[in-house]
């Protein structure tokens, strides 16, 4: 499962050679140029051309409602993203602490939230909680859970033993070993963490919203499916597909590569 | 001799709490349910009851086996797309700018619910749709763990076998394949993983059969009993065929 699995430190982006780059903007006019021949053949709810989605997009960015939309989407994110992170990063400090609940935790309680399904979480909110940002969040942070704490597990097993047994040398406080030697030592972790839960959060907040929601991007693409207005679909998902790479990219991978240089041993 | 009878108290202790555990959550579930509509939450009896009159019905069984065909065959199709990009920009220097900074960026941030309506948009409900879905969800996670695995091949066996033979699908299938195994096994299981848990929104929008299906039709007619049996019998086939089939794969080729 995905969740297993722990961000590497990404290395900056290679700088390839020119002919590369060449090729890689050939390639993106290619595709805009089958996409126009595609859609001046297929009607435009099935395929609108890329200059209506441009468009749409254009409008989309200063349109109050719609921008509302997207800040109601980030708004579910964050709020899952902190929820999750305090509950999964307890869930993995727990039987850091109190050995004796390991299994419980790394055996009952991790694997059971790792194989219940997003779809599941989702529906069953929304028979609890109704349709509003709450379903959203609740159905989010469920399946963001088991990342944060399998990662933060891990970071907690990699631990230096030695660094730990000099703290223990120097003070008997618990809390000051904890806040001067264990949370600087899951930094890397820490970051690791939220880059893979803010690329999974996206791929699930739009299907809570859609089933669940009352605002937000998965809510406003519902209503442009229902219209059978599939520019706005395309504006949408167009518009995901930006934030989060450049998110992604210029903002969580130079922060986690900083971070993981400046404390890797 | 003490050390050793002192853990394994400890083991049986931690046993004794982790059952513990998910009696107090059975117990627990038990307690608040019996305040509570059962359209709101059914108490686990039930729940436990119509999770096994499923499995022996004949209609859900058929949906069962619906979903894991269409999970297996999206993971196949997404290992051997995703694989293939791999290799495309590993193999041809001058195209590894167009997978490594159009292809992959473009899959890996595509909602995932967003394949789904395109595809209701696009194709008649059906399996061909639902496949192309989880398929398109998988594409990213084959292609970043295989690219991964194509970095870290080892130059000098690789040169070794160049030393041998020339022949180049030779060396490829001797050598290439062989190493790429633990990164391939490793894309499947993630993807195991995500079409279970993720990619079954697919069957939500554009299927008429399959566990999504059956899930959101329980969640329409406020039938949570058979809806969060449903969801237990998606933990139990995706523990099993983890237990079943990945572990033992990982076991055997991790020997090797």
């Amino acid at each position: 499962m995905a969740a297993t699995d722990i961000a590497p430190a990404p290395s900056l982006p290679r700088r390839g050679p020119v002919a590369g780059k060449l090729v890689a903007h050939l390639f993106t006019l290619c595709c805009l140029a089958a996409w126009e021949a595609a859609s001046l053949v297929a009607p435009s709810y099935l395929l609108p051309g890329p200059v209506p989605v441009a468009e749409r997009l254009a409008r989309f960015l200063t349109s109050e409602r719609d921008l509302g939309h997207l800040g109601a989407s980030l708004f579910h994110v964050a709020a899952a993203i902190t929820i999750s992170f305090v509950i999964g990063s307890l869930l993995a400090l727990i039987p850091y602490y109190l050995p004796m609940l390991r299994l419980a935790i790394e055996r009952r309680i991790g694997p059971f939230l790792n194989s219940f399904s997003a779809i599941g979480w989702t529906l069953l909110s929304i028979m609890w909680f109704g349709v509003t940002s709450l379903t959203v969040i609740f159905a989010i942070s469920a399946v963001l859970v088991p990342f944060a704490l399998v990662n933060m597990a891990a970071g907690l097993a990699d631990i230096d033993g030695e660094s730990l047994e000099m703290a223990q040398s120097f003070t008997r406080n618990r809390a000051r070993i904890f806040v001067r030697v264990i949370v600087p030592s899951l930094y890397p972790f820490i970051f690791a963490t939220l880059r893979i839960m803010f690329g999974v959060s996206w791929k699930v907040t739009l299907t809570a919203e859609l089933f669940g929601g009352n605002a937000g991007l998965g809510y406003m693409i519902n209503m442009a499916r229902q219209d059978f207005d599939t520019a706005t679909i395309f504006a949408a998902i167009i518009l995901i597909i930006g934030f989060v790479h450049c998110m992604d990219r210029y903002l969580l991978a130079p922060l986690q590569a900083k971070v993981s240089h400046h404390y890797a041993s | 001799m003490q050390a050793e009878r002192l853990s394994h108290a400890s083991t049986i202790g931690s046993h004794v709490i982790g059952d513990a555990i998910v009696v107090a959550a059975l117990v627990g579930w038990w307690a608040v349910a019996r305040h509570l509509p059962e359209f709101i939450l059914p108490g686990p009896l039930p729940v436990a009851q119509r999770l096994i009159e499923l499995f022996i019905t004949p209609d859900f069984l058929w949906n069962v086996f619906t979903s894991a065909w269409r999970v297996l065959l999206s993971i196949a199709a997404a290992l051997l797309i995703g694989g293939g990009l791999a290799f495309l920009a590993h193999g041809v220097p001058s195209l590894a700018a167009v997978v490594d900074e159009r292809i992959k960026p473009v899959l890996n941030s595509f909602p995932s619910i967003g394949w789904a309506i395109l595809a209701a948009i696009w194709f008649n409900p059906g399996s061909f749709g639902v496949i192309f879905v989880e398929t398109a969800i998988l594409i990213p996670f084959c292609l970043i763990n295989i690219a991964e695995g194509l970095r870290n091949i080892d130059r000098e066996i690789m040169e070794m076998g160049r030393s041998f033979t020339h022949h180049r699908l030779r060396i490829f299938w001797r050598l290439t394949l062989p190493l790429l195994v633990p990164y391939g096994l490793s894309a499947t299981r993630i993807a195991y993983g995500v079409a279970w848990k993720i990619a079954l929104v697919a069957e939500l929008l554009g299927a008429t059969s399959g566990l999504g299906y059956l899930m959101l039709q329980a969640q329409t007619a406020a039938d949570s009993t058979t809806f969060l049996a449903c969801c237990f019998a998606i933990v139990l086939i995706f523990v099993a065929g983890e237990r079943l089939v990945i572990v033992p794969l990982e076991r055997r080729f991790a020997r090797r």
